[in-house]
């Protein structure tokens, strides 16, 4: 928890998947495209939730007779309560997708396009 | 610590039902509507319950595991006066649903309409900041679906947008909980309340602006609003009156129990820690949301599009009535927020019911409505007259207060002053050039419209609230009072109530 910072390969991946997740959102007018940006702005949040329980010296946070969870004085257990939250933030991703998706095709199926433009332009 | 846990049944009992829904879907599916009802009827009777009885403020304490190890549900005054809101508001929506849900799946209809009050519930009850998240997933998720419901393909483009917009919003407002998880290693909010001190400045400035961009989605605060006009627009109206009427308050309900209880530095006027005040920050969006939603407002030829405006300027109002930051603000906010969902959610309601009679959308349309329904216009006029201040109108009293608290703050508040008063000019203007042609103009046809009971309770309803708050704002202005200091004074109200023993620091 304290450490985490330790892991700045990961760290900075998931800063890079959010920025490019916002860039496809932001810059695509196919709405497949916007939702797969979605889905990695999603992927980029679950990873920094999965890295800020995890350092690379860490053991798991089971007490046995030969797992020492304290060394030293500092808790070397990875935090389970991160990897417990991240299976609840992917379950929420997976239903806001297949929404997405849904509403995807209805749209597809309504205006005949996926480009958000031209469906501005039939709205008119 | 007073503990009352039967009160699970707020979160539990519309969740089930809602869920339980289906079944009663195959017998018939009249029955489905009338669950709803039945269940937000339950809702709203036990809230009033805790209220009238004076229950409040207790905690919902979950498999004997106290506050800061295991999850609770509090519910003090500023909750307790919300989810009576929620619950009315919704009880009177599923009323009208009963006559104006006709078509289409009817019974998943009703199913994602109790799962999205359902969890606006758990939204203003929850005590953790991560099941924050998890309810507004769930609210997120059943609106998203209920704008998109409709015979019109342009719900299908509103929809769209409010998803991505509030999806992306609910990422960022995650990442800023778990950036304060790394730094305290605890999801309560008591807890993170009493130790925010402790955090580093750089880090919890960071956290809090990605928790206030999250939130402003939902609370249409103004860089983060763009989706309001479209998904109201679009959606059917009994869904536009349930997003503006209840999604907007958990929005907000969680957006300033994050400032003020979370981040709040207790002082004659709250600020929050960290390297900026987020609570100006709030003030500003606020102020611009506004200013831009009452001119957008102004300038539109369709109702429909008209009110989405004037409900996110209503909105802006209410983030400007909290942020003041002092006891009078809060309560000018809290005010506020319910004279806006009420009236808001009758107007809608009252289109509804104008264009399901085959009168079109547009301001023009709407000439000569007092010819043919003298009980719409006079109810319109009512809404509009509360949205706007006028003295013996719920609303007159709430913008009161606003312009009170801003006075009593002085300095860069006093130019608040002057956006309550504009905002009031512009909506006089723009609500009562339609309730000026619905009593003046000559209509071609002057066939009656005949409302019948179902849409025509709610209307009722609505009114006689609206014009009862005007006349006895006690009913509203004691509890609120009380949610103003739950707010204000964040160790006495809000943390020691829930985590007795916890020191501040």
């Amino acid at each position: 928890m304290v450490d985490f910072l330790q892991n700045w390969v990961y760290l900075t991946g998931s800063m890079a998947l959010i920025g490019i997740g916002l860039y496809i959102v932001l810059t695509n007018t196919n709405i497949f495209r916007i939702i797969v940006g979605l889905n990695i702005i999603d992927s980029g949040t679950n990873l920094f939730i999965v890295t800020i329980a995890w350092h690379p010296k860490s053991v798991m946070p089971i007490y046995t007779a030969t797992n020492n969870l304290v060394v030293n004085g500092h808790v070397i257990a990875a935090d389970p309560l991160p990897q417990s939250l991240v299976l609840t933030a992917i379950v929420i991703g997976l239903g806001t997708t297949a929404l997405a998706l849904a509403i995807a095709v209805k749209i597809y199926q309504k205006y005949g396009t996926l480009d958000v433009r031209k469906i501005k332009e039939e709205d008119r | 610590m007073k503990t009352y846990n039967i009160a699970a049944l707020l979160v539990g009992v519309p969740l089930l039902m809602a869920f339980s829904i289906p079944l009663f879907g195959f017998i018939s599916k009249q029955l489905a509507k009338w669950i709803t009802v039945l269940t937000l009827g339950f809702e709203f009777f036990f809230a009033l319950y805790i209220f009238l009885w004076h229950i409040y403020p207790f905690n919902v304490i979950m498999g004997n595991w106290v506050p800061p190890f295991g999850e609770n549900l509090y519910i003090g005054p500023f909750a307790t006066v919300l989810i009576i809101l929620v619950s009315f508001v919704g009880l009177m929506i599923s009323i009208y649903n009963l006559w104006s849900a006709n078509h289409g799946d009817v019974v998943h209809f009703a199913l994602l309409f109790l799962m999205f009050v359902g969890g606006s519930i758990g939204l203003i009850s929850t005590g953790d900041i991560f099941n924050i998240f998890i309810f507004m997933e769930i609210t997120g998720i059943s609106s998203y679906a209920l704008a998109a419901y409709g015979p019109e393909r342009r719900a299908l483009g509103g929809a769209f947008k409010y998803l991505v917009v509030s999806s992306i919003g609910s990422t960022l407002y995650l990442f800023g909980v778990l950036l304060i998880y790394t730094q305290l290693g605890t999801l309560n909010i008591a807890e993170i309340a009493a130790r925010i001190s402790q955090t580093t400045s750089g880090l919890l400035t960071f956290a809090g602006i990605l928790l206030v961009a999250g939130l402003a989605v939902e609370a249409e605060l103004f860089p983060f609003n763009g989706w309001v006009p479209d998904t109201y627009t679009g959606a059917v109206n009994p869904v536009s009156a349930t997003l503006s009427g209840i999604g907007s308050v958990g929005g907000v309900y969680v957006l300033f129990r994050i400032l003020m209880t979370v981040f709040g530095k207790d002082g004659n006027f709250v600020s929050t820690y960290g390297n900026i005040d987020l609570m100006s920050l709030v003030a500003i969006l606020g102020s611009a949301t506004v200013v831009i939603g009452e001119l957008s407002a102004l300038a539109q030829k369709n109702v429909k599009k008209m009110l989405a405006y004037s409900s996110m300027a209503q909105m802006g109002l209410v983030a400007i009535g909290f942020s003041i930051g002092s006891k009078m603000g809060s309560y000018a906010g809290v005010f506020q927020l319910v004279n806006h969902s009420v009236a808001k959610a009758m107007m809608f309601l009252i289109l509804g019911v104008i264009v399901s009679f085959g009168i079109g959308e547009r301001i023009d349309d709407m000439k000569g409505l007092w010819y043919k329904s003298p009980f719409l216009t006079i109810t319109f006029t009512i809404g509009s007259l509360s949205l706007l201040g006028l003295p013996l109108f719920g609303g007159f009293w709430s913008k009161f207060a606003l312009v009170d608290a801003s006075i009593q703050r002085g300095g860069w508040y006093d130019f608040v002053i002057a956006i309550v008063l504009f905002a009031s000019v512009v909506e006089a203007f723009y609500y009562l050039r339609i309730v000026g042609y619905m009593f003046t103009s000559k209509p071609i046809s002057t066939d009656k419209i005949k409302v019948s009971v179902s849409p025509a309770v709610p209307i009722v309803a609505f009114s006689i609230l609206i014009i009862a708050i005007g006349v006895f704002p006690q009913i509203v202005g004691g509890i609120s009072w009380n949610a103003a200091h739950e707010l204000t004074d964040k160790m006495g109200g809000y943390v020691l109530n829930v985590i007795p023993t916890i020191v501040g620091h």
